[in-house]
């Protein structure tokens, strides 16, 4: 947790900001062709679960603070969701729920 | 005379090679291993081998196995033989010491497919009770960790859906970036005689391997694709499944989310996906796609096996998704003679998989996140357990590049050697402050670890391994460790040297432990295993003697229904230019394993003494390559020399080389780019030039003097 919170306050980002941008990139490119909003909860869910929390502060502080420079648009909407409780669903997995 | 060879005593085991997992029995004399000899009553080879586990043992005892463990201050140093006790309390401090300064995520641990599932289970426990965080990865995370994630997506269980023998009922046999006749041998010749009497074949390979021609082997239809285009490929197959209607509605209906379904439809079914778009974009005449979906879907019985020409893509795992929505859509799954059905590439990857050696999952693929699961753990192993998920492989080397990640365990890995983008691997190595290597030899990553925890190899200890198939077998103990301790014991040794007491009188107390903790393992034990030979999973009170075909009523989803996922072809980020205009793909030989740890130390390599370059006699022209010549090839990531052999087993425009010899560095060139749901590294798709060269100048005089078998002896 603490270290968690270390991070989030700006000390060693956790990896290369580059390779967080590709990876988000390639996470909203598998989702693409779901309707938006199926497509949003599953850019959400993959980050969620798999992704290191430290991973998805870094993410969410370029977007939050940066812009989201370099991110794609659907990418953006995907990952705030994080930021929003009533989308949790622990430990969900697999395909965006019709 | 009296035969200096007859044997004194006869163990049965597992083999420590592919995913088959063949039962041999080890035979002894004077402690020493005599020969290994097929073991008739294993259900996975019935008695069959091939000429690396029935030859290639030796390296258990070769010269420069480790028999001390070996600890040093800095990489620059060399090293000192220290006791176990010294190296376990060395491990310990450091990781104290780094965890204490850098925080509890600065750490984690790695473990190998060639490891027990007792072994792995026990270093993802190390990670979780005794780090305090899911920093824990294995090696299936660069070769088949996409099956885990695709297959799940699609009929809910990440593994093969058949066993070996069902291949026997298949009318069909669709063989997908996979290269059965050399890669899985035993298997392989399974094939082969099911193809003898009938079967059809369809091979989707870049290269025209064995499988494709050879002794009791016709592909009749081989699409020779442009590495990289699988997707879309599968996508175009599944086109002409669609628009001609050739899918089966009522086990659609029945088993499948009817809605996902018509959404598969429109998506693949567009005339995006046409064999008229798709064949010139993968290099296939379009005939051939709507040949392979006519003989696919027709059947009856027609089963796919597919390997890391699948998965090793940045889209592989939508590449498995393809798979299993086309199983799905033809109604291919949940009987004999069909199925979807991975061929994994070391002995226990199923194993690895299942083992909870992951960053987001306990064994049995169950969330950290999901509280009741991480309640049960934290019940048997009595500390609190992580919540969030940790870093993979590929996210521990960019953490260790951006100075977040200071210190590792690896567990019989070679992550500089097998690793893509080998620079990277090492910059990464080389921010780290304690890296502990725990194997049989000083491999290439030990030039960068700072603890050396001589192991013991697969005839030394007592565990389980699970093939391909989901089978779970004994490994026994033949020989005493050379060091000392059986691998399983030195990774609880380190656990009690960080303060946390844990006992085990034998691996099958940790069998038991694991069948505790895991529902499709919750029937298997030493014992069953002893009685009746092997086991495959799910093994439990509804399958007492395990399961041989999975999803035969339903599948293991929450519904029971299987889905079909969107599998929109992305073409990878890695792509040909002026600079860079071949393709280059890296495949296995039949007589060497993997990185040659184990195979380039045995006499398997007068086989195949280096690695090559195949290259198209078109592209060698164009270049003045000749057969056998030394030639450079050049990456954005980095440049290897290697001898060039021309054929035609690739088309023009691709390249094809092994990885098997540490000295030719192969992963010196792959790219770094990886898959987009799990980090599998894009191994197969590299965009290169090959340029002629003198060859390396210091290995000029001595290729003119010495006999190639002078290089069996260990690598550097």
């Amino acid at each position: 947790m603490s270290m968690t919170q270390q991070q989030a306050d700006g000390a060693i980002p956790v990896m290369a900001l580059d390779r967080i941008v590709l990876m988000a990139n390639q996470i909203g490119d598998f989702f693409a062709p779901y309707p938006p909003e199926r497509r949003a909860e599953g850019i959400r869910n993959h980050l969620r679960t798999y992704w290191d929390p430290r991973m998805r502060e870094e993410l969410l502080a370029l977007i939050e603070q940066g812009g989201g420079a370099g991110l794609a648009p659907h990418v953006m909407e995907g990952a705030k969701l994080l930021r929003e409780e009533t989308h949790a669903k622990p430990g969900y997995y697999g395909p965006p729920k019709a | 005379m009296p035969n200096p060879l007859k044997p004194e005593k006869s163990v049965v085991t597992t083999c420590a090679y592919c995913g088959v997992g063949c039962g041999f029995k080890a035979e002894t004399r004077g402690g020493k291993i005599v020969r290994m000899t097929p073991w008739k009553e294993g259900k996975a080879n019935h008695g069959h081998s091939c000429i690396k586990g029935r030859f290639a043992y030796d390296y258990y005892n070769a010269p420069d196995r480790v028999r001390t463990p070996l600890i040093r201050a800095s990489i620059d140093d060399p090293w000192t033989p220290v006791s176990w006790d010294e190296a376990f309390a060395y491990a310990a401090k450091e990781f104290k010491r780094i965890q204490a300064k850098y925080g509890v995520k600065s750490v984690g641990a790695v473990s190998s497919s060639r490891c027990t599932n007792e072994e792995i289970f026990l270093t993802q426990k190390f990670a979780r009770a005794v780090l305090g965080n899911n920093n824990i990865d294995n090696c299936a995370r660069i070769c088949h960790s996409p099956t885990q994630f695709g297959l799940t997506n699609t009929v809910g269980a990440g593994a093969a859906s058949q066993h070996f023998d069902s291949i026997l009922q298949a009318d069909v046999i669709m063989v997908v970036g996979a290269n059965p006749t050399e890669g899985h041998p035993v298997f392989g010749s399974l094939m082969k005689r099911r193809i003898r009497q009938g079967a059809k074949l369809i091979v989707i390979d870049p290269r025209k391997t064995e499988t494709v021609e050879s002794a009791h082997c016709k592909a009749d239809v081989h699409l020779a694709i442009r590495p990289g285009t699988n997707v879309a490929i599968l996508d175009s197959i599944a086109h002409v499944v669609v628009r001609e209607k050739l899918y089966n509605e009522e086990f659609v209906r029945a088993r499948c989310e009817v809605n996902e379904f018509e959404n598969w439809k429109a998506l693949v079914g567009s005339d995006n996906y046409a064999p008229e778009v798709i064949g010139p974009l993968a290099g296939v005449d379009p005939d051939d796609i709507r040949k392979a979906a006519r003989i696919y879907a027709s059947g009856p019985n027609s089963a796919i096996y597919y390997g890391l020409g699948v998965t090793e893509h940045s889209q592989g795992s939508t590449g498995v998704m393809c798979l299993g929505n086309l199983g799905l859509s033809c109604g291919m799954l949940g009987r004999e003679g069909v199925g979807v059905n991975p061929l994994r590439g070391q002995g226990n990857v199923q194993g690895g998989s299942c083992l909870g050696s992951w960053p987001h999952v306990f064994s049995g693929y169950r969330f950290v996140t999901d509280y009741e699961t991480r309640s049960s753990f934290e019940a048997e192993w009595g500390v609190p357990l992580d919540a969030e998920p940790g870093l993979r492989l590929p996210n521990m080397l960019d953490a260790a590049v951006a100075g977040s990640f200071k210190g590792m365990y690896i567990m019989g890995e070679d992550p500089v050697q097998s690793d893509p983008n080998q620079h990277h691997v090492i910059a990464a190595m080389r921010n780290m402050e304690c890296v502990v290597l725990h194997d049989l030899f000083l491999n290439e990553t030990s030039k960068y670890a700072h603890i050396f925890f001589p192991g013991s190899s697969s005839l030394e200890k007592d565990g389980t391994f699970t093939n391909a198939e989901r089978r779970v077998s004994r490994v026994r103990k033949v020989i005493e460790p050379l060091a000392g301790l059986e691998d399983w014991q030195i990774t609880v040794k380190l656990m009690n040297a960080m303060g946390y007491n844990v006992n085990y009188t034998s691996a099958g107390e940790v069998l038991d432990e694991i069948a505790r903790l895991s529902p499709n393992y919750r029937g298997i034990s030493f014992a069953l295993v002893d009685r009746i030979g092997s086991a495959q999973w799910p093994c439990n009170e509804d399958a007492p003697e395990g399961t041989e075909v999975l999803h035969r009523e339903k599948f293991p989803r929450a519904n029971g229904l299987g889905t079909f996922m969107l599998t929109e072809y992305v073409p990878t980020a890695e792509r040909t230019n002026d600079k860079y205009p071949l393709l280059l793909t890296t495949g296995r030989i039949l007589s060497q394993y993997n990185v040659g740890t184990q195979t380039r130390r045995t006499p398997n390599s007068m086989w195949h003494s280096e690695d090559v370059l195949e290259i198209n006699e078109q592209d060698s022209i164009s270049r003045g390559v000749k057969d056998g010549d030394w030639v450079k090839v050049s990456s954005r990531f980095g440049e290897i020399e290697v001898r060039a052999r021309i054929s035609e087993r690739v088309n023009p425009g691709v390249v094809y080389t092994t990885f098997h010899h540490a000295k030719s560095k192969a992963n010196a060139v792959t790219s770094d780019l990886s898959d987009w749901a799990t980090n599998c590294p894009e191994y197969k798709v590299t965009a290169v030039d090959v340029v002629r060269t003198n060859g390396p100048a210091a290995d000029a005089a001595r290729d003119a003097a010495t006999p190639r078998i002078a290089e069996m002896e260990p690598a550097e």
